[in-house]
């Protein structure tokens, strides 16, 4: 799989880039006790070298008050969380991709001893400094000339699974209120089992005869707990009941490696008065 | 130290067991922020609109996916002899299109983090940045710049 999109980069890779980033696969790692090991290729489909520097942090998405997603940095409230920042290493931690060529970055464990079963997270960063972007205009030094140089940095999430993993969710709090054409809907989400629930949340909108009004589907990483807000776009309600109804599931082909766990519905009926 | 050197050894000949192999993310500085030249003490607004001059970041990856994405973003550019430019940024400086066009971007405040709805069906999409070079008016001639840092976290 890695090979064609990598096939594929390298036929688009005549695109002249001003700053090009690097490619990074896989997105999601997941590594298991047994062999403590894994890997992320970096490919630069670019035609100017790429220094990449690499590093990791302890983090997990969450949402405010509001339901807005974040990503939560572990801080030292987070010492009892399940972070394997302090033994998971990427090596090498500082390269130059050169265009048109892929280098790989391994990725060893080291966890301490006794360590329970479970699944344990970190975040790996990859900062891509390419060419610097020219500062346009003359080579005048009696004019004021600026410009800004772009620097990108991507974080994707590490799993490391030992022993017995299983995961799950558990919906409710669910709430609904139209605003404006769409229903603005809230549900929580709390984990269960020792593992993030990483799946789908489907949100249907039906009329009181069943006839689906509106539909969404999200992807969906509990880690802890999770209030997310969506809008569901339906058009403006005229007075009369709805319903609501919500669905966690795992049905998911992307990122590999999901753990599998039975879906969760809930549903609640919306009058407009 | 040769522990350390002995398990790398080993893990580099050991196939590495990477379970997840889905689509590569990418995230491409296409085009950096550019004010060309300007004068003391008048200020030079470029919107996120501007076809020449915004900044542009293209990202590939999972078709309808979510990224967060998160700008550090400079107060100031340094020029020569260490002269200084105040530089500004507003809420609707930033957006974000789906379909990669910069007239049809979804605004937002770049001092924020921003949730990107979704990649397109192709897995795509575009960020867009404008900002407010401020030369003061006994400003220094010369080159400025700075650097622009846009973080890109693939969600979950």
């Amino acid at each position: 799989m890695m090979r064609r999109w990598l096939s594929v980069a390298l036929m688009a890779g005549a695109v002249p880039l001003v700053a090009q980033g690097v490619m990074i696969a896989p997105t999601a790692i997941v590594m298991d006790h047994r062999t403590r090991s894994g890997n992320v290729t970096l490919y630069n489909p670019g035609n100017e070298p790429v220094e990449v520097r690499i590093s990791s942090f302890f983090g997990y998405w969450t949402t405010d008050s509001t339901g807005a997603l974040s990503l939560h940095e572990g801080t030292a409230a987070d010492s009892a969380a399940p972070s394997a920042a302090g033994w998971i290493q990427a090596f090498p931690r500082r390269l130059t991709v050169a265009p048109l060529e892929r280098q790989t970055i391994r990725l060893l464990a080291t966890p301490p001893a006794g360590l329970p079963d479970g699944e344990y997270w970190m975040r790996l960063v990859f900062e891509a400094k390419a060419g610097a972007v020219p500062v346009s205009g003359v080579a005048d030094t009696s004019k004021i000339v600026v410009g800004l140089q772009l620097q990108m940095r991507t974080i994707i999430g590490v799993a490391y699974r030992k022993g017995s993993v299983h995961t799950g969710v558990a919906v409710s709090n669910l709430r609904a209120r139209p605003v404006d054409d769409s229903v603005e809907v809230r549900v929580r989400l709390e984990r269960q089992g020792n593992a993030a629930f990483v799946g789908t949340v489907k949100w249907t909108v039906t009329d009181s005869a069943g006839k689906t009004l509106g539909e969404l589907a999200s992807p969906i990483g509990v880690y802890f707990r999770l209030e997310p807000r969506y809008r569901v776009p339906v058009g403006v309600l005229p007075r009369g009941r709805y319903w609501v109804k919500v669905e966690a599931n795992t049905d998911r082909a992307d990122p590999e490696g999901i753990l599998r766990a039975p879906a969760v519905r809930d549903s609640l009926a919306l009058v407009v008065p | 130290m040769r522990t350390l050197k002995l398990v790398l050894a080993t893990a580099l000949l050991v196939a590495p067991p990477v379970v997840a192999q889905n689509r590569p993310i990418t995230v491409t500085g296409v085009r950096g922020l550019t004010f060309g030249t300007v004068f003391p003490g008048v200020r030079r607004v470029i919107l996120k609109t501007d076809p020449s001059n915004s900044a542009q970041f293209d990202i590939t990856g999972v078709k309808n996916n979510q990224l967060l994405l998160t700008f550090t973003l400079p107060a100031s550019m340094t020029g020569p002899a260490g002269a200084t430019m105040p530089l500004s940024f507003g809420a609707s400086d930033a957006g974000y299109s789906q379909s990669q066009s910069i007239g049809s971007q979804v605004t937002f405040d770049p001092r924020t983090s921003f949730i990107a709805s979704t990649l397109n069906q192709q897995g795509r999409g575009s960020v867009f940045l404008g900002g407010t070079a401020n030369p003061t008016t006994n400003q220094r001639a010369g080159s400025y710049t700075a650097t622009i840092t846009l973080t890109v976290a693939y969600y979950p």
